[in-house]
């Protein structure tokens, strides 16, 4: 359970602030997707979640974070590191760099927190056939693929066994294949269930289907929280923060020459918008 | 690409299976024996005894050999032509026009060369065979600090990822018609767009490597364990420990010759 109290935070130096009052309550096992436009405070957000803020960046943090009920400034980084993961942009930064194997690189983060040979050996396995790399764990890390990569960062995290996995953009410097990969590995993970995520994501198609909430910043401060279609479809962030779908864009647009049923939601997905369409039949609605 | 600055190359041998730390108490004990043994010849007996077999054993003599020659050549005639002829007094062998080769200066220029040989060869034997990975997990071992064992380490693993995004900065630079080539003061003025992108990408790369890193806590206090099993026959130990102390006594008996020569 993630809880954050009217948190205000900016970086060091600056006088606007990066958050602002923002007061939110994930509880465990949902996926909570975050959008917003660049440099409305998402990445910002996903760090102060993961303790990074205060404990990397110092600057001026307010109100309070709360891990499982504990203040995230009262414990070290290196046990946080255990209870939330956090997952980056770009994959090759993420890879340690001083592994030769994808095993051995999983077991960077399980090396450093001093567990026993056997337990490695079987959180490696576990994490491998969750992420479902089994077939890269003896390729040369620095070799694979950016989606490849990114998978692998993603087990190396996972193997910590973090209660909450944060994301930030982790598609965003993948090719269609890469994205693909690292949404299905993400999917398995919601799939199986228990683990908290929170992902940065501006892939709304995708964001669409599979989040259980959406959460909108704009300029720092919360914009908007809810139930993906009615967060996704608020036509007062269109403009300002988000964008739309491709299917909301194209019902709105129906919409307004009447090609919508008139008391149906707006969809997101393909689903919703096939309905809608079959539903007004190519004729204007009323 | 390269992948890897690292010279390491994959074989199954009795050399590759040695702990590094064996591997890199010898390549000590070779430096000092060379360094500080006396005798004209004796660090190219060590070359032809132990190095050259070594490495043969290790199946690495054609890379050893190929990379030796290309650094040492060079050093070998500088040290001949400037030390043979220019080698103040002494006695002279063979002239040539004004200049006389001095057999001094021969004799100095055999020994450096074989000097530098030794530091060579038995580095890039060592390097050869060693996964540098390995080298640090032993190392951290024995309580060398981690934190320089993973700059040492990810610094060979990565830097030929910057040297391609150098690469990638110079064509997109060129793409919006920066001249790169002609006179030194053209040259010159390329640098700044050049080298101002490399830096600032790769302070922003350092940083999210530095977040990364400590996702994985790895400044977490308190001791650090090892998913790979290092192999060590029951003999290196021992074998370790007798080449320190033939390392410190061939350093005491430099000391000891010193002393007596001085006193005498």
């Amino acid at each position: 359970m993630i809880q954050l109290m009217q948190v205000t935070y900016s970086y060091p130096v600056t006088s606007r602030p990066a958050l602002r009052e923002i007061t939110l309550e994930i509880p465990t096992g949902q996926f909570c997707a975050l959008v917003g436009a660049n440099g409305a405070g998402k990445s910002t957000l996903a760090y102060t979640i993961a303790g990074f803020i205060p404990h990397f960046y110092h600057g001026n943090l307010a109100g309070s974070v709360l891990i499982d009920g504990k203040e995230t400034s009262q414990v070290p980084l290196s046990q946080l590191v255990q209870q939330v993961g956090l997952i980056f942009q770009n994959p090759f930064n993420q890879i340690s760099g001083t592994k030769f194997t994808v095993r051995e690189e999983i077991a960077f983060g399980l090396e450093n927190l001093g567990l026993p040979r056997d337990e490695m050996e079987a959180r490696i396995q576990a994490t491998l056939s969750l992420v479902g790399i089994e077939d890269l764990a003896e390729r040369y890390p620095l070799a694979l693929s950016g989606g490849q990569m990114q998978r692998v960062a993603i087990a190396s995290v996972l193997a910590m066994r973090p209660q909450v996995l944060v994301l930030d953009e982790p598609t965003s410097q993948l090719d269609p294949v890469g994205s693909r990969e690292v949404f299905a590995a993400v999917r398995a993970l919601i799939v199986e269930g228990g683990i908290t995520v929170v992902m940065i994501e501006h892939k709304l198609e995708w964001v669409a289907v599979f989040a259980d909430r959406v959460i909108a910043l704009v300029d720092g401060a919360l914009a908007a929280d809810g139930d993906p279609q009615e967060v996704l479809t608020d036509e007062t962030l269109v403009g300002k923060t988000i964008g739309q779908t491709r299917y909301t864009r194209a019902a709105r647009q129906a919409q307004r020459s009447g090609y919508w049923p008139q008391d149906r939601q707006l969809p997101v997905t393909l689903e919703q918008a096939v309905d809608g369409f079959r539903e007004s039949r190519g004729t204007p609605a009323g | 690409m390269a992948q890897s600055y690292s010279l390491f190359v994959a074989r199954e041998s009795f050399v590759h299976r040695l702990n590094p730390l064996t591997k890199l108490t010898l390549t000590g004990l070779l430096l000092v024996s060379g360094l500080f043994l006396p005798g004209i010849w004796t660090n190219y007996l060590l070359f032809v005894g132990i190095v050259l077999p070594l490495s043969a054993a290790a199946g690495v003599t054609k890379q050893l050999v190929r990379s030796a020659w290309k650094i040492v050549l060079p050093f070998a005639i500088s040290l001949f032509l400037i030390q043979g002829f220019l080698w103040p007094g002494g006695t002279p062998i063979l002239y040539v026009g004004p200049l006389s080769l001095k057999s001094e200066g021969l004799q100095f220029a055999v020994v450096s060369t074989g000097r530098i040989l030794m530091i060579v060869s038995s580095f890039l034997w060592f390097s050869l065979t060693t996964r540098p990975d390995h080298l640090m997990n032993s190392l951290s071992r024995i309580g060398f600090p981690s934190n320089l064992a993973y700059v040492i380490v990810a610094t060979i693993q990565i830097a030929p990822r910057f040297q391609s995004r150098a690469a990638t900065i110079l064509d997109a630079q060129r793409a919006r018609g920066l001249e790169t080539e002609g006179s030194l003061r053209t040259r010159a003025r390329a640098l700044v767009p050049l080298v101002i992108p490399l830096v600032l990408s790769s302070l922003i790369d350092v940083e999210e490597r530095a977040l990364a890193v400590e996702a994985r806590a790895f400044n977490r206090q308190g001791p650090k364990t090892f998913l790979i099993e290092l192999p060590e026959a029951a003999w290196e130990p021992a074998a370790r420990w007798f080449m320190v102390v033939l390392m410190v006594s061939i350093l005491g008996l430099r000391v000891y010759l010193a002393i007596t020569r001085w006193r005498s």
